[in-house]
């Protein structure tokens, strides 16, 4: 156990390193001075040494990289050069917004997809079934901008049920707070939940041919038992390694949901920061992100192997 | 090594004599016969005339994409003022027009020209590179398989359009550029699927029959491996295509795409999220034909799958 978890320790710190020395080394192709751009071209001659300076710009890329890291392991992100605000304000601003977001979309998308996903399996080829599976079909294709525009015609234009226009936080009150964070939420728990849904059905048909679930029936227990106690447990391996896959994907679609409804989170920092060229910035962040999302799916992978101890012995 | 589907796809799974006996746990006690062949094999009837409409839409949209210039009742999408401005949708406007006046019809269609310009080459290089990857990696294993798997488990479990974002910006907003992001983020997604087809024929008999008549590994690997492998692929290609248009809309959704005078699916929809009180038809119409290509592409990549027995489609 000790060993699997240090060789997925090890591979993280791997990948973090060749990602971000990747990065660097992009950014090194790029044409003109990183610092000019970092001013919007208005900046003096010792504003520019001064980031030069800061971002040692005479160094090769593996010197720059290195220090760079040093940085990032010692606390000190950086900072935007145009607005001085540093990367730390930003993102304690911006986090909190974006872990909200995927937490409401996580919780609705599968907490609609287990009784949904339990229920068609069961009754495989009703017409109910035919129902959810048609309308998941719908979902998987539909993306992400398009739901968002829908949404927001029939509940926010239309009907007026919800806020737009920027978060508000908890603090302001529960019903302001979800009144501009349900219909985000519901966007991208859309994207979500076909995903969960087609997959615990699929398995659900298979689980249903076990033998113990003719037994547990037979001694006597209902329906209901039987699918969440006997039914659903095994499922719950592949709900938790799909969990790990698509917390990325949930990611792609909170870019776009923060842009589309006004949130500035985390993934409308990223964009403005892109669109505002503050490369630096971009880096660093894509650097955490990036080793966020592999400790995720190391931590899914450990998780995974002390509930099946078969995955270890592969 | 994180997937529990790819146990089953890596074990030698005989294509058993499917029927057998499904143990009711309903109310109403029926031992039914379930044959996974009826299940997964064609359906008849409904399904075809489903699968003919998808293929008839795309055929329509790619005919509208390829021969946009030249088709004459086509108004010039950027011709301002060739009706009204935020008329709704008419028989001589059939989307209606923007703020401006343009017809948002042959907005839509100039759209899916250069969004499907963009979509065709990426799944094309994407299912070459990938497929090559994969299928090295299923059929030689060893640190072959040990390179590829890490990279493609590493890739797929990052955020693709984070990074699709880092590189345009990188290289600059132009055609090619969004086309390569794209590109590189099919790769993984599809060298894992080709990667469990090789696997699982690697394993057969006729592979085991053909080592031991003395074949080398090209051969067995192109008259033996491959074969099998290249009618998943072509089926991954429509689901493949699907997902890349969905990134490159959201890229030129959020305004990271090929730049502004060109018009996409993406940045269409974009405009129409500023006018949806007065006038929605401008998200609606377009965001309508992107939804219903893309239920055509994945309606006709999942039947293909489903008539060729291909496990682990789609995650």
């Amino acid at each position: 156990m000790l060993r699997f978890i240090g060789t997925r320790l090890a591979q993280l710190a791997v990948v973090v390193l060749v990602v971000t020395l990747l990065f660097y080394w992009m950014l090194n192709l790029l044409p003109g001075n990183p610092c000019v751009a970092a001013f919007g071209g208005a900046a003096t001659q010792e504003q520019i040494a001064e980031c030069e300076q800061d971002r040692n710009l005479d160094d090769p890329v593996i010197v720059q990289w290195a220090k760079w890291g040093g940085d990032v392991l010692t606390g000190d992100f950086g900072k935007s050069y145009l607005t001085g605000r540093t990367f730390g304000e930003a993102i304690s601003n911006a986090l909190p917004r974006t872990l909200l977001l995927l937490g409401y979309s996580q919780a609705l998308a599968l907490g609609a997809a287990i009784p949904l996903g339990l229920w068609s399996g069961y009754r495989q080829d009703s017409v109910g079934d035919k129902v959810v599976s048609g309308g998941a079909f719908a979902l998987l294709s539909s993306p992400v901008f398009v739901v968002g525009l829908v949404l927001i015609l029939v509940f926010a234009v239309k009907l007026d049920w919800f806020d737009l226009g920027g978060y508000r936080p908890i603090s302001e009150g529960l019903v302001a707070h979800f009144k501009v964070m349900f219909l985000p939420a519901v966007t991208l728990a859309v994207g979500l939940l076909p995903i969960y849904l087609r997959l615990l059905r699929t398995d659900v048909i298979g689980t249903l041919q076990e033998d113990f679930v003719g037994t547990a029936r037979a001694k006597g227990l209902p329906v209901h038992r039987v699918l969440l106690t006997h039914v659903l447990r095994p499922s719950s391996f592949t709900l938790l390694t799909i969990f790990g896959i698509q917390a990325a994907q949930a990611v792609n679609g909170a870019i776009v949901v923060e842009y589309l409804f006004d949130l500035d989170g985390v993934g409308s920092l990223l964009v403005s920061w892109v669109a505002a060229r503050e490369y630096l910035l971009v880096q660093t962040l894509v650097a955490l992100i990036a080793a966020v999302f592999v400790t995720v799916t190391a931590l899914v992978d450990v998780v995974y192997s002390m509930l099946d101890p078969r995955v270890r012995r592969r | 090594m994180t997937d529990p589907s790819e146990t089953t796809t890596a074990a030698i799974k005989p294509r058993m004599p499917t029927r057998f006996l499904r143990i009711p746990i309903g109310g109403r006690f029926r031992a039914t016969l379930v044959d996974a062949e009826s299940r997964g094999g064609p359906r008849r009837g409904k399904i075809n005339i489903a699968l003919w409409l998808s293929v008839g839409w795309l055929a329509l949209v790619l005919a509208g994409a390829v021969l946009a210039p030249w088709l004459g009742f086509l108004e010039d999408p950027n011709r301002p003022l060739a009706g009204d401005p935020e008329l709704g949708p008419s028989w001589s406007h059939w989307f209606g027009t923007d703020q401006l006046g343009r017809d948002m019809f042959a907005r839509s269609v100039w759209g899916s020209r250069l969004s499907l310009s963009i979509a065709g080459p990426a799944v094309g290089i994407g299912v070459v590179v990938g497929g090559v990857l994969g299928v090295m990696a299923g059929y030689f294993g060893k640190w072959i398989d040990l390179v590829v798997s890490s990279v493609v488990n590493v890739a797929l479990a990052l955020p693709a359009l984070v990074f699709a974002l880092f590189i345009v910006t990188v290289l600059g907003q132009s055609y090619v550029n969004v086309t390569i992001a794209v590109t590189v983020l099919s790769i993984p997604a599809i060298a894992r699927i080709a990667r469990a087809q090789a696997l699982r024929f690697a394993a057969r008999e006729f592979v085991m029959v053909a080592k031991t008549m003395g074949a080398r590994w090209p051969r067995i690997l192109f008259r033996d491996v491959l074969p099998n492998v290249v009618p998943a692929l072509a089926s991954i290609a429509f689901l493949a295509m699907g997902i890349v248009i969905i990134a490159e809309g959201s890229l030129s959704f959020i305004g990271v795409s090929v730049g502004s005078p060109s018009i996409t699916w993406g940045n269409i929809l974009a405009a129409g999220r500023g006018r949806l009180e007065e006038s929605p038809h401008i998200a609606l119409t377009t965001g309508g034909v992107m939804f219903a290509t893309l239920m055509a592409l994945n309606f006709v990549g999942d039947e293909l799958l489903r008539r060729l027995d291909v496990r682990e489609a789609r995650i």
